[in-house]
């Protein structure tokens, strides 16, 4: 059932296939309200077409799926009121300047006086830092000033939901950091739905994230929860000394799921995975110190990087290259 | 950001949403800038141009013309009329046929092939507007600067001839036919390009439409009278007042008619099922 108070975009079996090829299976995504969410994937994994078939470009040919609670074939034209979209490669109508282009744009939303929509456009060239650029030919724009032009395009109607097909993975280092600046900068107004491969920006800016794999959504949470990895909270301990028994001591606790253990030099380094994570916290650093032959070199919980998560569900799910 | 009272959301009718900035843009492109007077130029020049040196200076063609042909046609006068309408309706209406086709061809390729229709279609715009306004932002320029002006210079040009006003009521008859012929082939290069993703079909199957059209009639008889290959005949018959033979003339004319609005309807069912 839509819940569109809760959740911009939901899903249900949501599948797309080009003939023989599935591009989508079965996927059931739910982007909350004001998250910056990004969507990863290895290239091909169906991406781009998620983002089209969301926003009417394609049609699905399983499943469904709503944006604000409105139908994603059947009511597309609304959707759209209230979308910004840019896509991998952003398109402009080339005998436009930035200015006109935006003019040209915000005119598919909004009607009113010409000096109230150039208000509106002076703006969005503010937001996104082309107000030296605005009547400027697009011909000679870099790859970073169009892909900020395209932000502020996608930005004019002040969007609910904006969807955003791979920002800043074509441009340098600093094209990249100015996109997630502006990101950044809209986070407090809208949705942000986003793709990339680029794990180290969905780690910087997003809050959730999903990870879609062959055309199925392998995983999709907080990214505190993702970057937890598939085994759940699972606490590092290194200790020196003889860890007689501890390990079958420590599965007896009603907590613990999974007790592994690496020896090297006199130090062994357990992995400890926990289901109750309050009660790991208080108490297993205490159990553990309760034996005296052993001494706590090291204790923390593990944090993976997403990178680490990524390629260990993009290789787990068959994909290794 | 600062929320701007004196905006308000676009209110238009639903299945139409977007047709009018659409059709603004696609005006602008030949108002705004040099197309429109680069094709005004071109087709006046090369039609009228034509026509007058047959209107003016035709001497070769009425000196080689036996006696028997002049008297068939009514007197010197109406020979050469015959022949610079000839020129204009016969030989005029294929040639707009071609640049009709060359400057839509693009039309809806160009925008598919440079992700731009995609970029407009993730908008509040239906595929039904986006169609339309292609449609009503080009129609009108071609048939103005292509038909109307080189038509209004000619029809200057054989009052000039005359003496007298050329009898408008039988010269706007024959535009009007020149004026479907050219429809004929906006609407089939419009709808060419929902269906095709590469410029080659829809120029050769056009072309070969607008060229090979009357060979294939010569064949194959029937498809004279539900083609608009007999059209440019049928034009300047009209044009020079001779006797039309009604079940050609009309029923090309009224199929041609018709072909016009079913190419606009497929295309649009061709287009709302397209995916980018």
């Amino acid at each position: 059932m839509n819940q569109p108070d809760k959740y911009v975009i939901e899903t249900d079996g949501l599948g797309k296939s080009f003939g023989d090829v599935q591009a989508l299976q079965n996927v059931n995504l739910r982007v909350p309200r004001h998250s910056i969410f990004g969507f990863l994937g290895p290239n091909g994994a169906g991406k781009t077409t998620l983002m089209k078939t969301l926003l009417g470009l394609i049609r699905p040919t399983a499943g469904s799926g709503a944006i604000f609670g409105y139908d994603i074939v059947s009511e597309s034209v609304r959707i759209r009121e209230r979308i910004g979209y840019l896509p991998q490669q952003p398109h402009f109508i080339e005998q436009m300047t930035a200015r006109e282009n935006l003019l040209f744009t915000a005119k598919f939303f909004f009607s009113g006086p010409q000096t109230s929509l150039r208000a509106r456009c002076d703006e969005m060239l503010e937001l996104v830092g082309l107000e030296e650029k605005a009547d400027r030919s697009i011909k000679g724009f870099s790859g970073g000033e169009k892909q900020r032009l395209g932000i502020a395009l996608a930005q004019v109607n002040y969007p609910d939901l904006l969807i955003l097909d791979e920002p800043a993975s074509a441009l340098d280092p600093l094209g990249r950091q100015a996109v997630l600046d502006v990101m950044a900068r809209l986070r407090k107004y809208t949705t942000i739905f986003y793709s990339t491969h680029i794990l180290d920006d969905v780690q910087r800016v997003s809050d959730t994230v999903a990870i879609l794999n062959r055309g199925q959504l392998v995983t999709s949470g907080p990214i505190e929860q993702i970057l937890n990895g598939k085994e759940g909270v699972v606490y590092t301990l290194a200790l020196k000394g003889v860890p007689d028994g501890l390990g079958k001591r420590l599965e007896e606790l009603p907590w613990v799921t999974n007790a592994k253990v690496d020896s090297n030099n006199g130090t062994s380094v357990w992995q400890i995975s926990v289901s109750d994570e309050a009660s790991a916290e208080k108490d297993l650093l205490r159990y553990v110190l309760a034996d005296p032959a052993l001494t706590v070199a090291q204790f923390n919980r593990k944090k993976y990087e997403l990178e680490e998560v990524f390629m260990e569900i993009v290789k787990g799910d068959g994909n290794d290259r | 950001m600062t929320a701007n009272l004196e905006l308000q959301r676009v209110n238009e009718r639903k299945g139409l949403r977007g047709f009018a900035n659409l059709r603004r843009k696609e005006s602008q492109s030949w108002w705004g800038t040099s197309r429109w007077w680069i094709n005004a130029l071109l087709w006046t020049v090369l039609l009228c141009g034509l026509t007058a040196i047959m209107l003016f200076a035709s001497n070769d063609e009425v000196t080689q013309a036996t006696e028997a042909e002049i008297a068939q046609a009514g007197g010197l006068i109406a020979y050469i009329l015959s022949i610079g309408l000839s020129v204009f309706f016969e030989f005029g209406a294929p040639m707009l046929a071609i640049g009709t086709v060359i400057l839509a061809q693009d039309l809806i390729i160009g925008e598919k092939q440079s992700g731009v229709a995609e970029w407009l279609l993730s908008k509040p715009v239906t595929r039904r507007a986006y169609v339309l306004a292609k449609v009503a932002a080009n129609a009108l320029p071609l048939l103005i600067l292509l038909v109307g002006l080189p038509s209004a210079l000619v029809y200057g040009m054989l009052s000039l001839r005359i003496g007298a006003l050329f009898p408008l009521a039988t010269f706007l008859s024959a535009v009007g036919i020149v004026t479907v012929h050219t429809l004929f082939y906006f609407n089939l290069t419009l709808l060419l390009g929902t269906i095709f993703n590469n410029r080659a079909p829809i120029l050769g199957i056009a072309l070969a439409s607008v060229l090979g059209g009357g060979i294939l009639g010569g064949f194959i008889e029937p498809l004279f009278y539900v083609t608009p290959w007999m059209l440019p005949k049928v034009a300047w018959l009209t044009a020079t007042s001779q006797l039309i033979p009604a079940e050609i003339g009309i029923a090309a004319l009224v199929a041609s008619l018709l072909w016009c609005i079913v190419f606009v309807f497929v295309a649009l069912a061709k287009f709302e099922k397209m995916e980018f």
